[in-house]
């Protein structure tokens, strides 16, 4: 079965980890002196021998407690970070997804913003043109195009902010595409249902979908299987209900 | 940037953010515009004054010190914005797969709007001082030798601020040096100190280069068309050689 499928991420063995005693950003001074001297070296390992194999039309989940290395795995496999060890191989567009404010400028106008966010993702002018249209109808912020967005209420930002992120989606058409807790919106019953509705649309698209989330429904509703990662290695990987029960054994209540 | 596709991806991307901090920093006001004229213009009256004093005898004194200012403007603009451009979009660069090449591109890109307007009140001083302000074509040439100067500066001076928060204030400091060591309100001459030293100054081959072409329609010299094109090749690669060798670390070291 699966050689009909293409092989869309392969993660071997990939480790991570991030220097505890690095500083950030420092001043020219301070740089300078600091190789002066070596202080010991603190390491968190944030992954560990993480192996991983998507195909085309799969659809994964991946749970775990804050901080167990979620979104550094999916990151690393947007291409965001570096592993240190091991393969990461990925065949296909990707689109990484954390939130649907990214780029949006509050001092430029709504059709502005559309543009901007439109070209962040990737899009030409006319395909933006193309859809223009449709993010204004879908957002229901057919009287606002003008405005600037500092105007609009957190509801309004979260329509605008979806409409543009769903319909880039829709029109790049990623083969890979990483959700990070960017799953459920926010706003009214209804923007919420029409919201559900086109993301649903695109997770069965073909797409390749990793999905981290903390939300056990989205998981087991969407998910065909499950990652549990704990402290940086898979503890359980399988069917989603398996995997679900267990990680609520050892956490929920 | 492996293939063309890619980069056109990167330049469109770059416009559109260019447009859009364009439009932010011009908010509101039709004088937009007039800010970023504000700066060059009224160094150039300062000069202009400034001039009688100490250069008599340079021909159209007032296109030869502004065309100087205003290169210098494009300079000195980008690269500082440039500077700041990773780590000011910190949470940007963590949440979104973009290429960060844009982020120093659309820095550029944003002066070089800018510069569009400050060569047409350039063209307007040709008219009043009554040179051929056709010339004006032939800017450019040097303007794209220019352009991947600073464009190359720009990504290596990105990666730095990454690693160093403070290089603004020294970036500032080389700003001001550079300022008043290059020639552009006054004219270098042979036998003297600083003129031995502008020979390893850029700035000093792409401004000379724009006055000889420009104002005064003179042939170029073999020695200053072959350093500003090293000089500009120079920049160009090391810079993009260095920026795509650390910029698998700018989200980890934000």
């Amino acid at each position: 079965m699966e050689d009909k499928k293409t092989e869309r991420i392969v993660v071997e063995r990939i480790s991570k980890k991030f220097d505890l005693h690095f500083r950030k950003q420092e001043g020219a001074l301070a740089r300078i002196l600091s190789l002066l001297y070596w202080g010991e070296e603190k390491e968190l390992h944030v992954l560990r021998d993480i192996s991983l194999r998507v195909f085309s039309g799969d659809s994964i989940g991946i749970i775990g407690k804050n901080g167990c290395g979620k979104s550094t795995l999916l990151r690393i496999i947007a291409g965001i970070y570096r592993a240190d060890k091991g393969i990461v191989k990925t065949n296909g567009n990707i689109i990484y997804l954390t939130g649907f404010f990214n780029g949006l400028n509050d001092r430029l106008t709504m059709w502005e913003n559309i543009y901007l966010v439109g070209a962040i993702y990737g899009l030409s002018q006319r395909e933006i043109k193309k859809k223009f249209d449709e993010i204004v109808s879908f957002s229901g912020l057919n009287d606002f195009v003008d405005t600037k967005l500092y105007q609009f209420s957190s509801g309004m930002l979260i329509r605008l902010g979806f409409s543009i992120v769903i319909h880039c989606l829709h029109q790049k058409n990623p083969d890979i595409l990483l959700i990070d807790e960017a799953f459920t919106t926010g706003g009214d019953i209804e923007f919420q249902q029409r919201a559900l509705g086109k993301m649903e649309q695109i997770i069965k698209s073909g797409a390749s979908v990793l999905l981290a989330s903390h939300s056990l429904d989205v998981i087991q509703k969407y998910c065909d299987k499950v990652l549990w990662i704990d402290d940086g290695v898979i503890a359980k990987e399988g069917k989603a209900g398996d995997v679900v029960e267990a990680y609520m054994k050892k956490y929920g209540s | 940037m492996g293939n063309w596709q890619e980069i056109e991806r990167v330049l469109r991307l770059s416009f559109s953010l260019a447009k859009a901090n364009f439009k932010v920093r011009n908010e509101g006001s039709y004088l937009g515009i007039f800010w970023y004229l504000l700066e060059p213009l009224a160094l150039f009256v300062i000069f202009l004054i400034l001039g009688e004093v100490i250069n008599v005898d340079i021909g159209y004194y007032p296109l030869y010190l502004f065309l100087g200012l205003i290169m210098f403007n494009l300079f000195s603009k980008a690269t500082t914005e440039a500077a700041r451009s990773i780590s000011d979009n910190a949470a940007f660069i963590k949440s979104s797969k973009v290429p960060y090449e844009a982020l120093v591109i659309s820095r550029v890109f944003q002066f070089v709007f800018s510069h569009i307007f400050e060569l047409v009140v350039f063209v307007v001083f040709m008219i009043i001082f009554n040179v051929n302000f056709f010339w004006i074509i032939n800017y450019s040439f040097i303007f794209i030798v220019f352009f991947f100067f600073v464009l190359g500066l720009a990504f290596f001076l990105a990666v730095v601020g990454v690693y160093v928060r403070d290089l603004h204030n020294i970036w500032r400091i080389v700003i001001m040096l550079l300022m008043f060591l290059t020639p552009i309100f006054y004219f270098s001459r042979e036998g003297f100190l600083i003129t031995e030293i502008n020979f390893y100054n850029p700035l000093f081959y792409f401004i000379s280069i724009a006055r000889d072409f420009v104002i005064y329609h003179r042939g170029l010299e073999l020695g200053f068309f072959i350093g500003s094109i090293l000089f500009s090749v120079f920049s160009f690669f090391v810079g993009l050689f260095i920026f795509r060798r650390y910029k698998y670390k700018f989200a980890e070291m934000l």
